[in-house]
């Protein structure tokens, strides 16, 4: 893994995260591994508080306002929806420094409707939890900081939604429907598994140029229309 | 033209054939629901006994005018013959206009039959009156008719949807075939009016009949619901629990058994985790001959040899041919060396779409240079770079900052290009 030690904040401050899973096991699993992740370090981030369903979670979070939201996609609780019903309870709420609480959702569920529903709802990203530790502390952070995070998988279903793969290319960037030509190169090299930094230099731009094109696609994942996107969610009764 | 016979002619002659080999097994005694509007029965005797269906109805009909034993036979059969849809040696249910003309035929032959017995009768100078004799018989005609409706097969077509159009009319017919007939039958040339305050009361007694009945009947159709769906659940619990046995147990016992060995159990608990996901996620395997289907194959199984995590993204499917059998090919080459010789983690993206195939297999080894790979030193050259090559495709090795990408290509399928 090559990816370096996170940068630390600007402000040198720790971003607060708040662990939501069903599975106590995974929460003091991720604590331990991203604490030693995080040995002899900076600390990049701080756990302050943790919950096991979606009622619990919401709870948490109104009372903690932390950056950073860790969100399991299935959850117990609330309508049945679980992460979803977690960021749709949460809206509103903001930091101790005036920005929105981020999600970061982080399952086991590779299946398309569970990725793109939570997505969808507000989640800024969206790893898989077999994600090594070092990789989640910066994806964190990179939440944090209110960029997006894009898995090899996410980045592959993102494609083959927008019929990208398939050579659908957007006329104007502004188009919601499809992806520009740039966004969809950055996808496809995000889905054959290169960091930001290492799609930055094959395509000779910077890694704040990556990250505009990756929140530019989470924006057209959130608002488009697209039939295969609405059918993804009507498909978990979303819309 | 063709005749209604020809089909039935040429399901004769394939049945003894079928029969002849070795010992002459007769055919069981069936119906079968596939022979038309009548009950089957001449043709189930037909079958089974190896004779021609016209010789076994001349028999009926001409046992029918003997004191009426081929009536008793034939309703006898019929009672007690089972009906099956589509036996192993059925033939190909009748078209439709076959359908039709044997319904023409049949109606045609009960009008020849009523004539007959109305002519019969007083020549053979039965002493039985026709005011008595005509309704019973279409009283019975009717309640043959309905009945024929409650086939056991039928009935559970019934219970799944309603019946066909074909059944409606023949209960319809029935019912009123036979509610005339016994109309006929009680009031003996007697006036209708005669009979309206039996009438009235009759019914009164049905209605009231039917209102003491209806919540027990409708209890008893929910019960037959909830039994049924009890064990529409109980199969898919017990589908769970086999298919949880046969994988997931199975693997736990062996994770078990070798946990000394931290490479076998990984590989373990990711062959399983990937099989349950499959099966939760994935639903019932779909056709195993696209493109996308052979190559996860292909990633699932290195990474079962090899124990090391593959990160497969697919993005569009083909169907399967020659040159994706290639592609797959020297995929998995790519991919047994990333793991062999290059670290974890190993991408793998393949991009099927109208301009071709496009696959990357990526690993954070320490890399190579194809140039300094020794000349003898086959499998880069010859499974990857000649085999692309062969298939019109292209293949191109290349060394980064850390670790080593494969990328493969091929051109779309000819005809296909959009």
């Amino acid at each position: 893994m090559t990816s370096s030690r996170p940068d630390p904040t600007p402000s040198g401050v720790a971003v607060r995260v708040v662990l939501v899973d069903d599975h106590r096991m995974f929460r003091t699993g991720v604590r331990a591994e991203l604490t030693d992740a995080m040995a002899g370090a900076e600390p990049v981030c701080e756990f302050v508080g943790e919950a096991a369903d979606v009622d619990a979670a919401v709870a948490v979070v109104r009372a903690e306002a932390p950056d950073v939201v860790l969100l399991d996609v299935h959850l117990p609780g609330g309508s049945g929806n679980g992460g979803v019903d977690v960021i749709r309870g949460c809206a509103g709420v903001e930091t101790l420094q005036g920005r929105p609480v981020r999600f970061l959702a982080l399952s086991v569920s590779d299946a398309a409707e569970d990725v793109i529903a939570v997505i969808r709802a507000g989640a800024r990203g969206y790893v898989t939890k077999t994600i090594g530790a070092r990789d989640l502390l910066t994806a964190v952070r990179r939440v944090a900081d209110g960029d997006a995070v894009f898995s090899p998988r996410l980045a592959g279903f993102v494609l083959d939604a927008f019929g990208a793969a398939a050579g659908e290319i957007a006329e104007v960037d502004e188009e919601l429907d499809r992806l520009s030509a740039r966004e969809r190169e950055v996808m496809r090299l995000i889905a054959r598994g290169y960091q930001y930094k290492e799609v930055a230099k094959e395509l000779f731009i910077s890694v704040k140029t990556v990250e505009t094109h990756v929140s530019s696609v989470l924006r057209k994942l959130q608002l488009s229309s697209r039939h295969e996107l609405t059918a993804w969610a009507m498909g978990r009764r979303l819309v | 033209m063709p005749t209604p016979y020809e089909p039935a002619a040429t399901r004769m002659r394939a049945t003894p054939g079928a029969a002849s080999e070795g010992v002459p097994a007769r055919p069981p005694l069936l119906r079968d629901r596939a022979d038309g509007p009548t009950p089957g029965v001449c043709a189930a005797v037909a079958r089974h006994l190896g004779v021609s269906r016209r010789l076994v109805r001349i028999a009926v009909v001409v046992l029918a005018f003997s004191g009426g034993a081929g009536v008793a036979a034939y309703l006898f059969l019929w009672a007690l013959t089972p009906e099956v849809e589509g036996a192993t040696w059925a033939p190909p249910p009748p078209a439709r206009s076959e359908r039709r003309r044997w319904g023409v035929l049949l109606v045609a032959g009960l009008a020849l039959v009523v004539t007959g017995f109305a002519l019969l009768v007083p020549a053979v100078g039965v002493s039985v009156r026709g005011s008595v004799l005509v309704p019973t018989f279409v009283i019975g005609v009717g309640a043959v008719v309905a009945w024929s409706n409650l086939d056991a097969t039928q009935r559970s077509r019934w219970l799944a949807g309603g019946p066909d159009g074909m059944g409606w009319v023949r209960v319809v017919l029935g019912a009123g075939l036979t509610l005339a007939g016994i109309l006929v039958l009680v009031t003996r040339g007697r006036s209708v009016n005669d009979l309206w305050d039996a009438v009235l009361a009759a019914l009164a007694v049905l209605v009231g009949a039917l209102i003491l009945a209806a919540p027990w009947a409708l209890r008893l159709w929910g019960d037959f619901r909830r039994e049924q769906d009890a064990a529409v659940r109980a199969t898919e619990r017990a589908d769970i629990a086999a298919h949880l046995h046969d994988s997931v147990l199975q693997t736990l016992a062996l994770i078990q058994r070798r946990s000394a060995d931290p490479a076998a159990v990984t590989r373990l608990a990711r062959a399983q985790e990937r099989e349950l996901r499959s099966w939760l996620y994935d639903g019932p395997l779909g056709s195993q001959e696209s493109l996308a289907a052979a190559v996860t194959e292909v990633a699932h199984e290195v990474e079962d040899e090899h124990g090391v995590p593959v990160d497969l993204v697919v993005t569009g499917d083909r169907p399967f041919e020659q040159d994706g059998g290639a592609l797959t090919r020297a995929m998995r080459e790519a991919l047994l060396n990333a793991v062999r010789h290059g670290r974890p983690p190993v991408t793998a993206y393949v991009e099927i779409g109208p301009g071709g195939v496009e696959a990357f297999v990526r690993d954070r080894g320490d890399g190579f240079d194809l140039e300094s790979v020794p000349e003898d030193r086959l499998g880069v050259r010859r499974s990857i770079l000649a085999r692309m090559e062969r298939h019109g495709g292209t293949a191109r090795v290349r060394r980064r900052e850390d670790g080593t990408e494969v990328e493969l290509r091929l051109p779309p399928i000819e005809g296909e290009e959009s």
